[in-house]
């Protein structure tokens, strides 16, 4: 019941943790090459959830001092952590770069076998002499 | 006054290889392929710079340096020590025999345009490594992971045929997987730590590790699969042969030879904090890695020796190597850590040299099978010696620099009472004779081919900057193997800075 109860009071770890099996299995067992990349964002993504979810604090205010607050009210008051959300800009821009990098050779692989099924390639290799 | 600036600014090292990288493809289009020899220029710039330092520096002293003078667990620090010097110093000096042999050989392999880019990305990746090698924090190490690994697959496809292009689209993925278990791992480190720079780490370890043991499992497990898959580790090394056979022969010797063990320093690097925390024993992960290298070091040699394509050999070979370098981590002990050390110094010099020499059998007689190489020891006499000096420093004979690392290893499992991989290290050594010696057997003593117009002793027909990075990787080979008090001179320094490895 306790660790139930954990479970559901930190929902957002529990997500990212089943997202990123899930992004790993997608990745090795499907045969399809476009979701395999897919699988790969949804397992960076995933991470990014466990991230934004580490900084997060429910009921604090962004990290941002309020105009219309004194100087003691701003300082009393309490703030999230913006430092995983300054990791988390770094790692879209990384997870981006690669996404791209694999959509252009799944598009060059095309070009070579007409078919984006990693078994039919497969098939393919199997039956041609290079 | 120059030299003394960068040593205590070690950022800037990594900006001038980085300011070069982009202004290669601009050299590229006004020189041609001669832009190579300005990267190697630079390369070799690195190299002095750092063998410098390695005299400035003293025992155990750690230059601290924090990005745009933030206070340390905010700012990103960057360290110089004993470890980093070294590694910098092998990594850059590697990277210029690499592109000076690039500079004719890359002709054949990669299209006109994109010459300048290739340097680009080489360039890119040399200081990559440099910051995976020299940064204390856990995400700029991420950051850097990144880069290495990106450039990397580009160095593998830019050869633009259809068996790199497969090759990369392999590698792509599992590198990929590996960054999201490393990413994982940082963040679960830094829900238990609040901090991300590695000293700060170890000191919150100490403290928050008791009331997280589980974590602390996954955390050391992440970091082992993130790493491993990237440095390829046995039942990881799946991408690794068609990546390095299928890459341009210059690309295949970087990786192979330096790619693969920055990921290893990366490793040690974050190791060497954890190790020292309370609870790391619970996971048992040095058994794991004491077994997978065993398995490496066996496996790999078997693979390799049934492989008839030479770069497809020589990739398995970089397996089996790999782990020995995971086993004298996993052992602990001062001479197995230094066997490591050494063996990275080693592996990256012996292994770019057969991959040089198997690019320019290519690039002479278009032959790739090994059992066609009868009679190539009268045809490129000068290639077919260096390929013989490497074949043996890789068997690990006396006189060559593998006989030195593997008496480290031997030395290092007789200290930890594991006299079983005495044995294994035997085996594995005998494994590699019985792949490298019939090749180095043809080409000397068997007759060449019965259609062979003459059989005389001929100097071999290839490009003069390939030929003299050949020869002097052979012969530094032989200067590590007769004098290896140099190398260790620093790698001792660099061992006795790693405390969290060492159980005595």
């Amino acid at each position: 019941m306790e660790v139930i109860n954990d479970l559901i009071y930190n929902y957002p770890y529990f997500a990212s943790i089943i997202l990123f099996s899930v992004g790993c299995f997608i990745i090795l067992a499907e045969s399809n090459l476009i979701k395999k990349i897919i699988g790969i964002n949804i397992m960076e993504t995933s991470v990014f959830l466990f991230f934004i979810a580490l900084g997060n604090i429910k009921g604090h205010s962004p990290p941002v001092i309020s105009p219309y607050l004194t100087e003691e009210a701003a300082a009393q008051q309490l703030y999230i952590n913006p430092l995983p959300s300054a990791l988390v800009l770094t790692g879209i821009v990384v997870s981006l770069s690669i996404t791209a990098f694999a959509l252009v050779i799944v598009a060059k692989i095309y070009k070579y076998y007409g078919t984006i099924d990693s078994h039919e390639i497969f098939e393919i290799r199997s039956r041609k002499k290079w | 006054m120059m030299i003394e600036f960068m040593f205590y600014n070690p950022p800037v090292i990594v900006l001038v290889i980085l300011i070069f990288a982009l202004l290669m493809p601009l050299l590229g289009r006004y020189l041609g392929h001669l832009a190579g020899y300005i990267a190697a220029l630079v390369a070799g710039f690195s190299f002095i710079v750092s063998l410098i330092f390695a005299f400035m520096i003293s025992e155990g002293e750690k230059v601290k340096y924090v990005v745009l003078d933030y206070y340390s667990s905010i700012g990103i620090e960057v360290v110089l020590d004993s470890l980093t010097i070294y590694m910098m110093a092998v990594m850059s000096g590697i990277s210029l025999a690499i592109l000076l042999y690039s500079v004719p050989s890359i002709k054949k392999e990669v299209r006109e345009k994109a010459i300048g880019w290739y340097y680009t990305l080489y360039l890119l990746l040399l200081s990559a490594m440099f910051g995976i090698i020299m940064t204390n924090d856990l995400f700029n190490l991420y950051v850097f992971v990144e880069v290495v690994g990106i450039s990397a697959c580009a160095l593998v496809i830019i050869k633009n045929d259809r068996a790199s292009t497969e090759a990369t689209l392999k590698y792509l993925l599992l590198t990929a997987i590996g960054s999201g278990f490393l990413l994982f791992g940082i963040g679960l480190t830094y829900a238990i730590t609040g901090h991300l720079n590695l000293d700060h780490v170890h000191y919150s370890l100490a403290i928050f590790s008791y009331d997280f043991p589980f974590l602390m499992w996954t955390i050391i497990t992440f970091y082992f699969i993130g790493f491993g898959i990237k440095a390829a580790l046995m039942p990881f090394h799946v991408w690794l042969p068609d990546a390095h056979s299928k890459a341009p022969t210059a690309s295949s010797a970087a990786l192979s030879g330096l790619v693969v063990k920055a990921y290893i320093i990366g490793l040690i690097k974050v190791y060497n904090v954890l190790m020292q925390a309370p609870l790391f024993d619970f996971a048992h992960i040095k058994i794991a890695i004491l077994i997978l290298a065993s398995i490496a070091m066996i496996g790999g040699s078997f693979f390799a020796y049934v492989q008839h394509d030479l770069k497809r050999r020589l990739a398995y070979s970089s397996v089996a190597q790999i782990g020995y370098i995971f086993l004298g981590i996993s052992l602990g002990t001062v001479s197995a850590l230094t066997a490591s050390f050494l063996h990275i110094l080693h592996h990256g010099v012996v292994k770019a040299c057969l991959f040089m020499t198997a690019g320019s059998i290519y690039y002479q007689t278009e032959e790739t099978d090994v059992r066609n190489l009868s009679g190539l020891g009268f045809k490129m006499p000068i290639t077919f010696t260096a390929f013989t000096i490497a074949s043996l420093s890789m068997i690990g004979l006396p006189l060559f620099s593998g006989f030195i690392t593997k008496w480290y290893l031997a030395v290092g499992s007789i200290e930890a009472d594991n006299y079983i991989f005495v044995i294994l290290i035997v085996i594995s050594g005998l494994l590699n004779a019985l792949y490298f010696f019939p090749i180095v057997w043809q080409g000397f003593f068997d007759p060449p081919a019965k259609d062979a117009p003459d059989s005389g002793w001929k100097i071999d027909k290839i490009p003069l900057p390939m030929l003299i990075s050949t020869v002097v990787l052979a012969i530094f080979s032989i200067f590590i193997g007769l004098f290896p008090k140099y190398p260790l001179a620093i790698i001792t320094d660099a061992v006795n800075n790693l405390d969290g490895f060492l159980f005595y």
